[in-house]
């Protein structure tokens, strides 16, 4: 399975396929688990300062079967009781990256310094989260905001930083520029959105608003991280709606070094993660492509 | 989200209500859903019946059961599922291990080859006693109000147990550890429900997790030989921040 060894920034992957933040990862037995039944590589559920319980349910509402809109909000325990997870995670042998939300550079900077004490791979900063005051994506729109978590992070620690951006800014090309420090970008966060139960004439959400992710984003997806790569020639993780080995090679095409996936764990369960690998090697083979590295960005057209 | 009318409710104890909905869809024993109030909550709730009629038997412990507690016939029950693993089905002979309201989800498997053991804190909390004909139960509670005072163990020990072809265990964690620790060096196949805050219900949100598994998708059944694989099992569970914490024996 050589071939489907990928690389970002400096990190070897034996996939292109890591966890998606937020999805079965806020246990270390849990992302043990995931590592050992595939996955290259996980990243942590966001993690804040202290402790928060998120929103009380509902926290989701599922479309189709695949797709869905969620709104935990930022439920974690908090980073000091974080060391314990990361420590079972990182037993599996594989890269953990640890995701950290604050709301100003001082407190990306604290949680950032954290995980690397405690381990992690990389840092992934969490500037996008679509439903969740004052964090995420709040801070993830203003450019000299990010552009100064971003640089503030990356003088502070030696791993890896991943800037993860949001689709729900009416610029993104501006706020990627901003985040330009960061050693690879993950496209895309989730889309702002919400559902509406006709009968009782109520949001179904609790926190009304939520983030769709699955399929329904994939479009969305692919469309930034070419466009991103194209105007700033970064790394690219992609993530959002990848369910398929096609799913993956089109991210893979429009620019991407590698994928996260999330939302799939729902309607697929935690086997995605080899299925998805069967299937990329099986394209590969019958397209004759003799390694992922060789298609990163191949759709790009100038 | 699934809408369906509330047909008829019964009050089982003082605290415990069944309300009864028809529902056209095939659910398993130990299957749950997620019941919905609007503006209130959401709650798993297992399924207490699963003919053409469906029922859910519900306590009050907090702002969506309290509410779901006080729907009237006639009003909407929203809920989402069905979700989880089911029960095995199994031939011949079968007993029941219920602690408190755990009897609701273990009713569907109730047939004339049942015998069980229902126990609770006092007299007037023993679910779904009277569904057990004489003889073929046992009832235990903590204040000796009725049958045998102590816990489900107690009764466990005056049992054959290897005579069934399963034994089915649901209630709160620490008695099914204290029935899995009595059992797990008999002869015996025996399956436990378990139960752990729930958000999601799907699989992606690790509120339920328990050494690795998620409880809405790999349970909330698990057989004794699952369990002899979760060293969390009876030890630690889960905040609704996620932090890992133990129980207080
Ligand atoms: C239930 C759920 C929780 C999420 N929590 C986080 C989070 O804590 N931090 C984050 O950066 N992204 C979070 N996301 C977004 C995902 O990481 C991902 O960007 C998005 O879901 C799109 O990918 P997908 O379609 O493969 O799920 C969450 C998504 C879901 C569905
Ligand atoms: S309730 Fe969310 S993973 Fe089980």
């Amino acid at each position: 399975m050589n071939k489907l060894k990928t690389t970002v920034s400096g990190i070897e992957l034996d996939t292109p396929f890591m966890l998606a933040s937020g999805i079965l990862d806020e246990n270390g037995y849990t992302m043990k688990r995931v590592l050992q039944e595939g996955a290259a590589a996980v990243v942590t559920k966001s993690i804040g300062s202290s402790e928060r319980s998120g929103y009380r349910p509902p926290v989701i509402v599922e479309i189709d079967g695949k797709s869905m809109i969620n709104a935990i909000g930022l439920a974690n325990p908090g980073i000091e009781n974080f060391r314990e997870e990361i420590a079972i995670a990182l037993e599996a042998g594989k890269p953990v990256i640890g995701s950290v939300f604050g709301s100003d550079a001082g407190e990306f900077v604290n949680l950032s310094k954290k995980m690397e004490e405690f381990g992690v791979t990389a840092v992934e900063l969490n500037l996008s989260c679509p439903h969740v005051k004052g964090f995420g994506q709040e801070v993830g729109s203003d450019p000299d905001l990010v552009s100064d978590i971003v640089s503030e992070v990356k003088r502070s620690v030696r791993i890896p930083v991943f800037a993860k951006l949001s689709p729900n800014v009416s610029d993104m090309i501006e706020i990627a520029k901003a985040a330009d420090k960061a050693d690879a970008y993950v496209l895309i966060n989730t889309v702002k959105a919400m559902a509406i139960d006709i009968y009782s004439r109520m949001p179904v959400l609790s926190n009304a608003y939520g983030g769709l992710s699955g399929p329904s984003i994939k479009p969305v997806g692919v469309r930034y991280v070419y466009e991103v790569k194209k105007e700033t020639g970064k790394e690219i993780i992609g993530v959002g709606g990848i369910r398929t080995g096609e799913d993956a090679l089109e991210y893979i095409m429009a620019g991407a070094s590698c994928v996260q996936v999330g939302t799939a764990v729902y309607s697929d369960g935690r086997q995605i993660f080899s299925k998805l690998a069967a299937q990329v090697g099986a394209i590969m083979d019958a397209e004759k492509i003799g390694s992922v590295r060789d298609i990163i960005g191949v759709a790009i057209r100038n | 989200m699934i809408h369906a009318e509330v047909i008829r409710i019964e009050r089982n104890t003082p605290t415990v209500r069944t309300l009864y909905f028809r529902w056209d869809y095939e659910v398993k024993p130990g299957q749950f859903i997620m019941v919905w109030v609007p503006g209130t909550g959401e709650i798993p709730i297992s399924l207490s019946s699963i003919g053409a009629e469906k029922s859910i038997t519900v306590k009050s412990y907090g702002p969506a059961s309290d509410a779901i507690v006080k729907l009237t016939a006639g009003s909407r029950l929203f809920f989402r599922g069905p979700y989880g693993r089911q029960f095995s089905v199994v031939n011949g002979p079968i007993l029941l291990v219920g602690g408190g309201s755990g009897m609701a989800s273990l009713s569907p498997l109730i047939t004339k080859n049942t015998d069980a053991i229902v126990s609770a804190r006092s007299a007037d909390e023993l679910l779904f006693s009277e569904r057990i004909p004489e003889g073929r139960i046992i009832r235990v509670t903590d204040d000796g109000s009725a049958g045998i005072k102590g816990n489900p163990i107690n009764a466990l020990e005056t049992v054959d147990t290897e005579k069934y072809g399963m034994i089915y265990v649901c209630g709160p964690e620490i008695m099914l550890k204290k029935v899995y620790d009595f059992l797990t060096f008999r002869k015996v196949r025996a399956e436990f429900a378990l139960e752990r805050l729930m958000k999601c219900g799907v699989g992606v949100c690790d509120s339920c997790s328990i050494d690795g598994m998620q409880l809405c998708r790999d349970g909330s059944i698990f057989s004794i030989d699952d369990l002899k694989k979760m060293p969390e099992f009876g030890r630690t569970k889960l905040t609704e921040s996620g932090r890992r914490v133990f129980f207080n024996h």
